[in-house]
């Protein structure tokens, strides 16, 4: 059975409007293998996309152990999360948010800058993540000049540029058409069989959650 | 692509807006540099001020004169570090035919004055020639007030005063070259004897306006300017020395009100630079919120925004500076200083902004950079990375 990639104990993430406190997760406990693809689902407001900020470290519980990728997120700085979240994580977001005055290439090849990597090595590297999204030929594009489905595959070769150890997924295919929809999931099938990606997906769609191996639902900050 | 080619494509997503504020900044080193042109030019003279002269006055007001044989004593303080002393008397010049606003007409000791005022050259035959005693309405002028009367030497020229009455004859005998910038070129010297000795001046009848002292030793300045007052301490009339830059102030004195308001010109401008440079910053850090929070979840820490936003700020107001340091070196020294020079230079006899000026300028604006930016790229750098990512404005 393969080792947990993520593993959380008794999360509790409270906000608060004004001093009223809003519980939004609640004792809740997770264990994802690695090299799983998983679904997270449910209503809106029940805090998949808090969990989802918890498991990336972009946010931090309220109480409770968050053990991702072998590191005890809770006790390092946010300088620390910074640069573990460039080793470990790979987004992949709901608009794309792409950078517009970037071309593809450039997009792909941000999260390389924050490496020691020579420029003839991040080049190779980009060249090889857009070929893995079959957007090689588009490497001189601006976003304004790609589809939305093809925005979205060159956010998630920006996501493996850097061979992260685990894949979020903030609805990712939730500003695209159907046929745009199928070739993302189909493309993070191939991300978590062929290249053995850990993928961890919010998702309201209930065909894109039945892409994954494993669907789990959160209702009222707790997993079903 | 690095970190700058990002910053870089920055600079210019809102080209229209970098743009208008690059102008912005551009404009108001402009208008920065001209006013401290202004403040430096005519500051010129007591900028440059010898520093081995002192000036020597009635102790009451440069208005009121000093009895002629006041000279002689100073004179014989040699042993306390006197070198040599001129002297002259306020003529209050004009133009009869108003082709000239205004120039300084000095009376003064036809033996010492070129000697001692040595910044102001003369050829040494008309120097000659004017301390003959037939030539007592001999003149030497500057080269400026020789073009505007259009006289050449040998020429007479006709000059009126607002202190003593009447048509002033003179024969132009030589004209002076300034051996400094700062010499004014629009002045008129002549014999003091030729006043003096005129019914017309009895008002100055052996007394002198102020005089000149030239000294050994500058370190010791006030205490020979010490020694001179308390020589004349017991006296009727007594003096108030002082370095010739303090002398040159007073003259200013009654221009500091309007110099005071144009050094506050000068702080506006640069508030103004700062106000417009923040809210262009302000603006463009807000709409990029959002794509800061993505840059910080893909692991960019806050250190690197912090650095986009501010770079951007010094960025543009570098830009903005350096234009406007090129604008003003074509516009002030190559074209508007020369017509100033031509056209007034009675009260410009030089005006171009020196390189100094343009330099402080030029850091100023980068100072007005770093002071728009830090607080959106402070703000922009703590915000929360979820909250950032929620911002979509």
């Amino acid at each position: 059975m393969a080792e947990d990639i993520v593993t959380l104990k008794g999360i509790d993430k409270t906000f608060y409007r004004g001093k009223e406190p809003i519980p939004v997760l609640q004792k809740l406990d997770l264990d994802v293998p690695s090299g799983s693809f998983e679904a997270l689902m449910g209503p809106s407001g029940s805090g998949k996309s808090t969990l989802l900020n918890i498991i990336a470290g972009l946010d931090r519980p309220s109480g409770g152990s968050v053990k991702v990728a072998g590191a005890e997120l809770s006790k390092m700085s946010d300088g620390e999360l910074a640069k573990w979240r460039s080793q470990t994580i790979g987004f992949v977001f709901q608009s794309f948010n792409l950078i517009p005055v970037l071309t593809a290439a450039q997009n792909v090849e941000l999260p390389l800058l924050l490496t020691s990597l020579g420029g003839g090595d991040r080049k190779k590297r980009v060249e090889t993540a857009l070929r893995v999204v079959g957007l090689e030929d588009r490497m001189d594009h601006y976003p304004r000049q790609l589809s939305g489905g093809q925005e979205q595959r060159v956010a998630i070769a920006r996501a493996i540029v850097n061979d992260p150890k685990i894949i979020v997924a903030d609805e990712p295919t939730g500003d695209l058409d159907r046929k745009s929809a199928d070739d993302v999931l189909t493309l993070m099938e191939k991300l978590n069989k062929e290249l053995g990606k850990t993928i961890f997906m919010v998702t309201h769609d209930p065909a894109a959650a039945e892409r994954a191996s494993v669907q789990r639902k959160l209702d009222k900050g707790a997993l079903q | 692509m690095n970190l700058a080619t990002y910053a870089r494509r920055n600079l210019f997503r809102r080209r229209g807006r970098t743009i208008l504020t690059m102008c912005a900044v551009a404009l108001a080193v402009l208008i920065f540099c001209v006013i401290r042109t202004i403040v430096a030019e005519w500051n010129a003279g007591a900028d440059a001020a010898a520093q081995d002269r002192l000036a020597i006055r009635h102790k009451v007001s440069i208005t009121m004169q000093l009895p002629r044989h006041y000279v002689d004593d100073v004179r014989s303080m040699q042993g306390q570090g006197v070198k040599a002393v001129s002297f002259a008397n306020w003529f209050g010049a004009k133009d009869p035919k108003e082709r000239v606003p205004f120039f300084a007409g000095f009376a003064v000791d036809q033996n010492t004055w070129f000697d001692v005022m040595d910044e102001m050259q003369v050829d040494p035959a008309a120097l000659a020639d004017w301390k003959k005693p037939e030539n007592k309405n001999g003149a030497i002028i500057g080269d400026q007030l020789a073009k505007a009367f259009n006289v050449k030497v040998g020429d007479k020229m006709v000059v009126t005063s607002d202190i003593y009455p009447g048509d002033w004859d003179f024969k132009v005998l030589g004209i002076y070259t300034p051996l400094r910038r700062t010499v004014d070129r629009n002045t008129l010297v002549f014999r003091w004897d030729y006043l003096t000795d005129d019914p017309r001046a009895t008002f100055s009848k052996d007394q002198v306006g102020w005089m000149v002292a030239r000294v050994d030793d500058p370190g010791k300045g006030p205490d020979i300017s010490k020694a001179i007052d308390a020589k004349f301490a017991e006296k009727d009339d007594q003096t108030l020395t002082m370095s010739e830059r303090a002398f040159q102030l007073g003259f200013l004195g009654g221009f500091s009100a309007v110099l005071r308001a144009f050094d506050l010109v000068s702080l506006g401008i640069l508030i103004v630079m700062v106000l417009i440079l923040a809210n262009t910053i302000a603006m463009s850090a807000r709409e990029r919120t959002h794509e800061y929070g993505v840059l910080r979840a893909i692991g960019f820490p806050p250190g690197h925004i912090l650095g986009f936003i501010l770079g951007e700020s010094v960025l543009v107001a570098v830009v903005g500076g350096a234009i406007g340091m090129l604008v003003t070196m074509g516009l002030i020294n190559g074209m508007i200083g020369p017509f100033i020079e031509e056209n007034m230079s009675s009260l410009f006899p030089y005006f171009s902004t020196p390189m100094r000026v343009i330099l402080t300028a030029f850091g100023a604006a980068v100072i007005v950079g770093i002071i728009a930016g830090i607080v959106p790229a402070i703000l922009a750098s703590r915000l929360k990375v979820t909250d950032a990512l929620r911002r979509l404005d």
